[in-house]
């Protein structure tokens, strides 16, 4: 369907500046990529167009006579590009070549640290309300090596120093995997590492984090993994959105607890995730601007209210949507809804 | 002074007192037990509040319970839900909070309400021990 207020955008090159574009304009509605044309058929940029459904070619004049191309994107750095753009273009198309491509270029990159930046503050802030969790979750392995230590230094008995001391063993594993796991969290998402994660093994990681942002005490938690989800994106990314929405789930839970439900589907094409509560719900007039940013329900100071913010943002660059069902104490389902990457067995990241 | 001590016989051995732990982690529960039996005090346990309030409220226990010692973040009812319980009920029953996230708010709020201790974990032995035996003297100095 023919649609006059798109612009119709042709990117030329498909190197780190063709693709940071590509991922740029592939968000704003309003842009239509036509196609994006490199010579060399391997250059990351023709790669992820694939990946957004975006058409390649290694033939640019190809490409530039597509017919509706409004605006031709020249980042391929060739000067004798430009020269020959100005002879061949269609006189529609308007091109963007030279310093003014590379201004957008470099506008793009500072967007794509911003929203970096964005996403780790968020969760960095998430990760102070870890506090009594971590405390609680350390201090107590802690005492029972005190404690076990304090016996084993008058205890006479062998069998149960050998038994006291293995206690003391598996307890400092307990606390160790505390950090690594905090530590493993905390770190920022490394740009653009797309790989086949597995989609249950993230839940089951994200549980363990959130378990350190709020008390699970009194809630049940049921999970119905599908074996073999897996799709394709940034795991650390994948996480942080994790977190958030089950960390949700149990707040919307907190102080009467409930049933927190985790289930994962493939069907055809596609892989799904839903996190679902038994809490307070969402009401209808606020589900609009949930993913909104600086939305918050929570008290000062106890929000961001950037959280389901970037959950869509990391949902949406990994080509999924969002979407959610909510009613008034009854509780609220975020559905999650990605592509089937390639299928389990080709070294999913867990 | 002898007339004064809460130490009764249990199994024929000289009991301190009777001691009531209450923390949903079995390993604190074991090694806190293991840590006031080797001081002589008779250890009961309770895995959350709800459990703790059945056990003050069972035989003997309302008479003989001379201190509890109480964990904050607990399932079902928690620790500071159970702090008010027995503060109302069994304000004679000194209480001693053991928890493993300091926090000076709700310290000051507990030791308002009449908690004689504050502990934060890990403590030790000798401390936790000389926790209990202060808060049965001023049990027994409040009874004069």
């Amino acid at each position: 369907m023919e649609s006059s207020d798109h612009t119709k955008v042709a990117i030329l090159g498909a190197g780190r500046g063709g693709r940071a574009l590509l991922d740029l304009l592939n968000q704003i509605p309003s842009i239509e990529i036509v196609g994006i044309a490199d010579r060399n058929p391997a250059a990351p940029g023709l790669q992820r167009a694939r990946e957004l459904q975006v058409p390649v070619t290694t033939n640019t004049p190809d490409l530039i006579s597509n017919h509706g191309v409004s605006l031709i994107m020249d980042v391929t750095g060739d000067p004798e590009m430009e020269t020959y753009l100005r002879a061949h273009k269609p006189p529609t198309a308007d091109i963007l070549s030279g310093s003014a491509s590379r201004l957008l270029w470099e506008l793009a990159q500072h967007e794509s640290k911003l929203a970096a930046e964005l996403l780790q503050s968020e969760k960095l802030a998430g990760i102070g309300s870890f506090a009594a969790g971590i405390a609680h979750d350390m201090n107590n392995p802690l005492q029972l090596i005190l404690g076990l230590a304090e016996n084993l230094a008058e205890e006479r008995d062998l069998t149960v120093v050998h038994e006291q001391a293995r206690d003391i063993i598996e307890a400092v594993k307990q606390t160790s995997a505390i950090c690594r796991d905090l530590t493993r969290y905390s770190r920022r998402a490394s740009p653009h590492e797309d790989v086949l994660v597995s989609v249950n093994g993230k839940l089951d990681e994200a549980l363990k984090i959130a378990r350190y942002a709020s008390s699970f005490h009194d809630i049940e938690m049921i999970k119905h993994y599908q074996p073999g989800a897996a799709v394709k994106g940034n795991p650390d990314e994948l996480l942080h959105a994790l977190v958030n929405l089950i960390t949700n789930a149990v707040h919307a839970m907190e102080d009467v607890g409930g049933t927190l439900t985790i289930e994962t589907t493939v069907l055809g094409g596609e892989v799904g995730v839903r996190i679902s509560d038994t809490g307070c719900g969402i009401a209808p007039d606020k589900i609009p601007e949930i993913f909104e940013p600086f939305f918050t329900t929570k008290a000062p100071g106890k929000g961001t209210g950037l959280g389901l913010y970037n959950v869509k943002t990391i949902v949406n660059n990994m080509q999924g949507t969002i979407a959610v069902d909510s009613q008034i104490d009854k509780g609220t389902t975020f559905i999650l809804t990605f592509p089937n990457a390639e299928p389990a067995g080709q070294g999913c990241l867990s | 002074m002898d007339e004064f001590k809460s130490g009764f016989f249990v199994g024929g051995e000289a009991c301190e007192g009777r001691v009531l732990v209450v923390d949903d982690e079995p390993d604190i529960r074991k090694v806190v037990k293991m840590t006031l039996q080797k001081a002589g005090y008779e250890v009961l346990e309770a895995e959350n509040g709800e459990k703790a309030i059945e056990v003050i409220n069972s035989g003997e226990n309302r008479l003989l319970l001379d201190v509890v010692i109480c964990d904050i973040r607990m399932p079902k009812i928690n620790g500071a839900e159970a702090v008010a319980y027995f503060r109302s009920h069994y304000p004679r029953v000194p209480l001693i909070v053991l928890t493993g996230f300091p926090d000076a708010d709700m310290a000051t709020s507990f030791l308002r309400q009449g908690v004689v201790d504050y502990l934060v974990k890990p403590v030790e032995g000798e401390k936790l021990r000389s926790a209990v035996a202060r808060a049965i003297e001023q049990r027994e100095l409040a009874r004069l």
